[in-house]
């Protein structure tokens, strides 16, 4: 009885080790960009996110090949839009975040704000937060 | 009353890009897939990137989706697996068959001998047909590396052979034979098992031609055959 309980605890934990994808800092960017725009996500606008608002460079080259890597994960669907006139007749590589792309940002922010706290950029960036200025 | 100093247009930030950067850019474009060409064609159609950065976005993404092919073995077995040891070996071969059938059609009363050189000069079209199919349908994104490797060899023995005008072309009877292979190759032909057959027997038949050394090389370089015969029992599985 106590082997098979072991049995089943491995397999379990075998079970969550092959669920679990883990991604990188520049993927849960990507993830992020794509879940600011929802419907309106796609190469070029999301790069504009990703400079904006997350203050770094992104070149088109890094931003497509890790959407490749993200689409062979599961983490994002992509698709060919209409073509539009904006962009001389030229379609767009549209994106969506999947469920499973939802489950592996949070688990990867969950883990950095875990890690972050009671470091001194975790302190500080929680001053500086609204709510706790007060 | 000052005047603005003029801008360039179109090279700056903050302007779109027109004329001849944007030409230059859909040139360097001409590296991607047809429809990854225009998505990216279009995501900086609507930016405001300088023509520079544009360009090292295109070139970027080429060389991104080139290293990323070279992960796979196709790309490194076509190349330096088949292109490159296959045209020091039929640039032996060549000479050996036309210095053959040379000599035949001197003596032509020597029926046997001309059809001896007659049938080598065969084996070596059908064995470059059959190296060049391989290549071109083992790793049709990387045929430049394969024509890279092919092309290095030839003119470095172009440049050594002593040969002159037409006795230098002895040396590349195979190179039209195998750009048909290529081209055939490229366009995904199934080949029927009948030709596969036929092929792999050219192939282990062509180093038997030859003396001993050129028997081991071409031993060596029979997995061409190998891949086509494998390719036609999958395929009609």
């Amino acid at each position: 009885m106590h082997t098979f309980k072991n049995r089943l605890d491995a397999a379990r934990h075998y079970t969550h080790n092959v669920v679990l994808i883990m991604i990188g800092e520049f993927e849960f960017l990507i993830l992020s960009a794509a879940a600011h725009l929802g419907e309106e996500a796609y190469g070029a606008a999301m790069r504009e996110v990703i400079e904006t608002k997350g203050g770094r460079t992104c070149s088109l080259g890094a931003l497509y090949i890790t959407l490749d890597r993200l689409e062979a994960k599961g983490l994002v669907k992509t698709w060919m839009s209409a073509p539009t006139q904006q962009r001389g007749g030229r379609a767009k590589r549209m994106v969506r975040v999947t469920r499973e792309g939802v489950r592996a940002a949070r688990e990867f922010y969950q883990a950095v704000i875990k890690i972050s706290s009671g470091t001194v950029w975790g302190e500080s960036l929680r001053s500086r937060l609204p709510g706790d200025a007060v | 009353m000052g005047r603005e100093p003029a801008q360039p247009f179109a090279w700056g930030r903050g302007m779109k890009i027109r004329g001849a950067g944007w030409r230059s850019i859909e040139a360097a474009a001409g590296l991607l897939s047809p429809g990854e060409r225009e998505v990216v064609l279009g995501d900086l159609a609507e930016t405001d990137r300088d023509v520079w950065r544009a360009l090292r976005d295109v070139l970027g993404l080429a060389a991104r989706r080139q290293l990323s092919l070279w992960r796979n073995w196709r790309p490194w077995a076509a190349s330096l697996g088949l292109a490159l040891p296959a045209s020091l070996f039929l640039m032996g071969c060549s000479v050996a068959a036309s210095a053959d059938l040379a000599g035949a059609l001197r003596e032509l009363e020597q029926v046997q001998l001309l059809w001896f050189s007659l049938s080598r000069l065969l084996l070596v079209i059908a064995w470059a047909w059959m190296a060049g199919f391989v290549v071109g349908s083992v790793s049709r994104p990387t045929l430049w590396a394969s024509l890279l490797a092919c092309c290095v060899p030839c003119l470095y023995c172009l440049s050594e052979w002593p040969g002159q005008g037409l006795s230098h072309l002895r040396l590349l009877i195979f190179f039209l034979p195998g750009a048909w292979g290529v081209w055939r190759g490229r366009r995904e032909t199934q080949l029927g098992l009948r030709w596969a057959i036929l092929l792999a027997a050219i192939a282990m038949l062509t180093p038997l031609m030859w003396s001993k050394g050129g028997l081991v090389y071409g031993c060596w370089l029979l997995w061409p055959a190998w891949y086509v015969a494998a390719t036609v029992r999958r395929k009609q599985e």
